[in-house]
């Protein structure tokens, strides 16, 4: 009868784990894994701080897209490229659309321009021209919505703007006089929404006659001149409509896209996510190269020792168990440390840069990064498994 | 418990290469005594240690350690041996460096399940036993050679195996610290009964052994009768 397999026998014990041996190996080389942490922790804190730009550029460019309550965008066909600013329709399109979704079809002009407060704060706007009581008319915080009785030089009553809180940190108020430079228009501001931007230019909300009167100004013209009733696009919210895109764009000549296929169309989107990303792809792919040699040479300098604890009876399984408690530690502290220095990076940044690195993101990035990192250590597995217990006799030294 | 090798036969290389370490070796170690593996270089010695020790697998033969039989196990369930049943000592001790002589110990406990808290108690004792009490906390490179030894020897003895193997372990000492770790050797073996087999090329160790084989090299084996251990 063989001992092995015999369950009574005093001395039948299960494997027991390394953790314990792993650990003590890391605290009595505590000066080599904490260089080899610390590297994974500046490569953590890179991949976090790219990120953290990654989303607060996006953010930067298409936030005030984003926070548009609409499904899609109709487009003219023509444009191809900067939507936004290159497509214009008419009102022949928004009534086809509304013919199928009624509400749910509203106009929406964007457009960048700047002007100057009557309290001499000059400012950028990419101003959104809406529908007074559309469903894409902006939550305001404070003040009232797009289209309420701000009072204007230019038209009648009604032509209150909605301006983002990013603008109002610049000093601009509910009440205030914005003067469109070059082409004397004049609004008033009457609330304040979220802070949200299109290309970097923070949002100002306007009733779409207004925004249409600032698109198609010319400078010295009168600034009270009748415009064309042409917008960028008409924004949709088809919900579980049934109703085919396609055959409405090939209907109307237009091109309609997702909300989030309209980002493109922001400028500079494109550009800024490519650059990003093609960033955090890099480190991607050097963090894991990085462990992994760390480890290979760890692995070849502790090989005796490897064969020694095979001899004593470590199976395979439990030095590949043993190896990867150590990846795991080493990885893990460099990410969680990574991370910490991320967020201290982006909260040192302020608002002077467009950072922003929710928990989410910052969890999702450094798990990756541990990730990769420990997939690294999968080139010295083979190392550690291969080690002969048989070297520890002298013959065979 | 005793150790009985059959017919064990163990070649070297392969095809034309190929050649017989030993064959058809016959022999066997009794409990509570100290044989001593003797033999010229090449012939055998170490390799006889990895066959009775489940580190290698003969290629024909019967390694019965009690009931078990050694050569008939696959990998896992050797090495599962190995960390119950059977402790080494190597040549130069061969610890782990990053451990202290307390933690040595442990470690072998840990690998085969024991929980380290539990045993730190019976390390200290053990490390008492070999003359070690004063050196708990220190690690490899703050002990001296015969030191080493020491601990490599309470390691082997921690988990109370039936067999102990041990490979030269002189070689890195003097004659005065030879001769105590031979009479240690003597002495943990007699009180704990296990089978205990020294490969050695010192007088100073065979001459405190209990009995002694000369290996048989591999170009001249000896009928098995010759080869069996002798008192």
């Amino acid at each position: 009868m063989s001992y092995v397999g015999d369950a009574t026998s005093p001395k039948q014990r299960s494997e027991g784990s390394t953790v314990f041996l792993a650990l003590l190996e890391i605290r009595a080389a505590r000066g080599r894994f904490l260089l080899m942490g610390s590297v994974v922790m500046l490569v953590a804190a890179l991949v976090g701080i790219v990120s953290g730009f990654t989303t607060g550029l996006g953010n930067d460019t298409v936030s005030a897209l984003r926070g548009l309550p609409a499904t899609h965008f109709a487009f003219s066909a023509d444009a191809k490229s900067d939507q936004f600013n290159r497509s214009l329709v008419d009102d022949r399109t928004l009534r086809a659309w509304r013919d199928r979704l009624g509400g749910d079809a509203a106009p929406v002009g964007v457009s960048i321009t700047r002007g100057t407060t009557d309290r001499g704060v000059d400012i950028d706007l990419a101003a959104f021209g809406i529908e007074p009581g559309s469903f894409l008319a902006p939550p305001v915080s404070s003040g009232a919505p797009v289209g309420s009785s701000g009072g204007s030089s230019v038209g009648s009553s009604g032509d209150g703007v909605v301006i983002s809180k990013k603008i109002a940190d610049k000093g601009v108020r509910v009440g205030d006089t914005v003067t469109i430079d070059r082409f004397g228009i004049t609004m008033r501001v009457a609330g304040i929404t979220g802070a949200r931007s299109y290309g970097h230019v923070p949002a100002a909300y306007l009733p779409l006659e207004l925004w249409q009167r600032i698109r198609f100004a010319v400078p010295g013209a009168d600034p009270g001149a009748e415009a064309p009733r042409q917008f960028s696009a008409v924004a949709l919210r088809t919900g579980g409509a049934d109703v085919s895109l396609a055959e409405m764009d090939a209907a109307l000549g237009t091109k309609t896209v997702s909300r989030e296929g309209a980002f493109e169309a922001a400028p500079g989107y494109s550009g800024e996510r490519i650059t990003m990303t093609s960033i955090q792809v890099f480190l991607f792919l050097i963090a894991p190269l990085v462990v992994g040699a760390f480890f290979s040479v760890w692995t070849v300098q502790r090989t005796p020792e490897l064969a020694l604890l095979r001899a004593l009876g470590a199976s395979r399984p439990r030095l590949l168990w043993h190896s990867t408690v150590q990846a795991a530690v080493v990885v893990a502290a460099g990410a969680a440390c990574g991370g910490l220095v991320a967020l201290g990076v982006g909260a040192a940044l302020g608002d002077a840069v467009p950072f922003s690195l929710p928990a989410s993101t910052l969890a999702a990035t450094m798990a990756a990064v541990a990730g990769v990192g420990l997939a690294g250590t999968a080139l010295t597995l083979r190392r550690v498994t291969s080690a002969d217990p048989l070297t520890m006799l002298g013959a065979h030294r | 418990m005793s150790l009985a090798l059959s017919n064990v036969t163990v070649t070297r290389g392969r095809n034309e290469t190929r050649t017989a370490v030993f064959a058809d070796l016959d022999a066997e170690f009794p409990a509570g005594k100290v044989t001593a593996l003797v033999g010229p270089s090449g012939s055998g010695k170490s390799t006889l240690l990895a066959v009775a020790g489940a580190l290698l697998r003969p290629d024909r033969g019967t390694v019965r350690l009690g009931d078990v039989d050694l050569a008939a196990l696959n990998d896992a369930e050797r090495a599962r041996m190995r960390r119950t049943r059977i402790g080494y000592m190597f040549q130069s001790g061969n610890l782990l460096t990053a451990l202290t002589a307390t933690e040595q110990l442990l470690a072998a406990a840990y690998i085969a399940g024991h929980r380290p808290r539990r045993e730190r108690r019976r390390a200290a004792d053990a490390l008492a036993a070999v003359g070690l009490g004063h050196r708990l906390g220190h690690r490899p490179d703050q002990l001296s050679g015969g030191e080493r030894q020491r601990v490599a020897l309470a390691r082997a003895l921690f988990l109370d195996p039936d067999l102990l193997l041990i490979d030269e372990p002189t070689a890195a000492v003097d004659r005065t610290l030879a001769a105590d770790l031979a009479d240690l050797i003597s002495e943990r073996t007699h009180a704990t009964g296990c089978v205990t087999v020294v490969a050695t090329h010192d007088p100073v160790v065979t001459a405190a052994a209990d009995t002694e084989l000369v290996c048989p090299g591999a170009l001249s084996p000896r009928p098995a009768a010759d080869t069996s251990a002798t008192g």
